[in-house]
């Protein structure tokens, strides 16, 4: 059977695709080496389709693929964290807030410079936490000894004191009742004898105290 | 790299990074049926937002057994096309110009000369322009089999009808392409 021109227009897509059987293919080819038009046509449609199969894909909008996860997930994580961190801005930019961030910064610094650290001997060693526990724990048993040194210092002047108190009393007592001070002596000044004893325990008092003060610094 | 039955497993376990892979995925193809069927970038891309907001609200429904997930994809693509045809008809010819230009320029073209380029800019606003002038069941036939390489049976998977119709179309459509595009000029290679 010799196949005309319309079974051939029919098959085209057949024989450039490659689905004829061998027979049909003999069929068709037959017919195109009696038959210019189908020839023609053959090679028209051929080659326009070889220059279409070439067309690459186009690439779509760089956005399509977020609006669509937007669209269906919802706002993805990444962009509602940001605008969770950008959400806390007005919060921030309020000028009580603020204030109490610089008050509070301010006592950081103070309690920092206190305890003696520097940020700038600052090391990476010195923020492992063990080491600032152990760090707390050393500067608070100081200062608790320091506090303790000093109020037996404190309590030491306070028996000298009334240690020398007593001496000083009977002392007092065993002169005899004089008159009212002259004008001159009241100008002069005269030494008391409690006045004087007053005096050394002041000094005492000054020095044992003035030595802890000292250390603490 | 899991398969799309997989993904979609893990989809409807509510495991939105299998989504976002399945999306990355497909986007490309969908978004190329899209545009060149209605030839417009804008409107490709509301569509291909569309198709996936469908496909991921009726995911569940989707079966591995009656296909692969790309055929499903598409016939979910092809369907909406189909409605959004008939919705717009009487809008079509006033559509702006600016707006059918295709983007040949992506990933897939680096590496090729400005002057490919070109030529590549050229045939694709040339066959846009052709397939614009088939008759809406032709234009699908042709976009399936030749700019998207469906082989046939996938193809009478997402349109639904026998292979011999498929084959009918694909053949006509191609006829009249070619004719459409000699008679912008073009030459077979």
């Amino acid at each position: 059977m010799n196949w005309n021109c319309t079974q051939v227009e029919e098959r085209l897509s057949d024989f450039l695709d490659a689905q004829l059987s061998p027979e049909e293919r003999a069929e068709f080819s037959a017919h195109m080496a009696t038959c210019p038009d189908c020839t023609r046509l053959v090679e028209r449609v051929g080659g326009i389709l070889q220059q279409v199969h070439q067309l690459e894909m186009l690439e779509p909008p760089p956005q399509l693929i977020g609006h669509i996860l937007d669209g269906t997930l919802g706002p993805r994580g990444r962009e509602k964290s940001r605008r969770g961190w950008l959400a806390w801005f007005p919060a921030i930019w309020q000028p009580r807030f603020a204030i109490g961030a610089a008050v509070a910064a301010l006592s950081l610094v103070i309690t920092f410079h206190a305890l003696g650290a520097s940020p700038a001997r600052l090391k990476h060693a010195d923020l492992n936490p063990v080491d600032l526990v152990r760090l707390a724990n050393r500067h608070a048993h100081l200062v608790y000894a320091r506090s303790a040194r000093f109020v037996n210092d404190l309590r030491v002047v306070y028996e000298i004191q009334t240690r020398l108190r007593p001496e000083a009393q009977p002392a007092q007592e065993q002169q005899p009742p004089s008159p009212a001070p002259t004008e001159q002596q009241k100008s002069q000044g005269a030494p008391h004898p409690g006045r004087s004893a007053n005096r050394v325990t002041v000094v005492m008092a000054f020095a044992l105290v003035s030595g802890p003060v000292r250390s603490m610094r | 790299m899991e398969a799309d039955a997989q993904l979609v497993q893990m989809c409807l376990r509510g495991e939105g990074p299998a989504w976002e892979e399945l999306v990355k995925r497909h986007t490309r193809r969908v978004y190329n049926l899209c545009y060149r069927f209605t030839g417009s970038a804008s409107e490709a891309e509301d569509l291909s937002q569309e198709v996936f907001l469908r496909i991921y609200r009726t995911l569940a429904s989707y079966q591995a057994a009656y296909g692969g997930f790309p055929t499903w994809l598409t016939r979910v693509t092809r369907n909406l096309l189909v409605d959004h045809y008939r919705r717009t008809r009487r809008d079509r010819l006033t559509d702006s110009i600016e707006d059918k230009l295709p983007q040949v320029e992506g990933k897939q073209s680096v590496g090729r000369t400005p002057d490919r380029q070109a030529l590549d800019q050229e045939l694709s606003v040339q066959v846009q322009q052709a397939l614009a002038q088939l008759s809406p069941e032709l234009r699908e036939a042709v976009i399936l089999r030749d700019l998207q390489g469906l082989e046939y049976g996938e193809i009478r998977e997402v349109l639904e009808i026998p292979e011999g119709t498929v084959k009918s179309r694909i053949n006509r459509g191609r006829i009249e392409l070619a004719k459409v595009l000699e008679s912008m000029g073009l030459r077979p290679a």
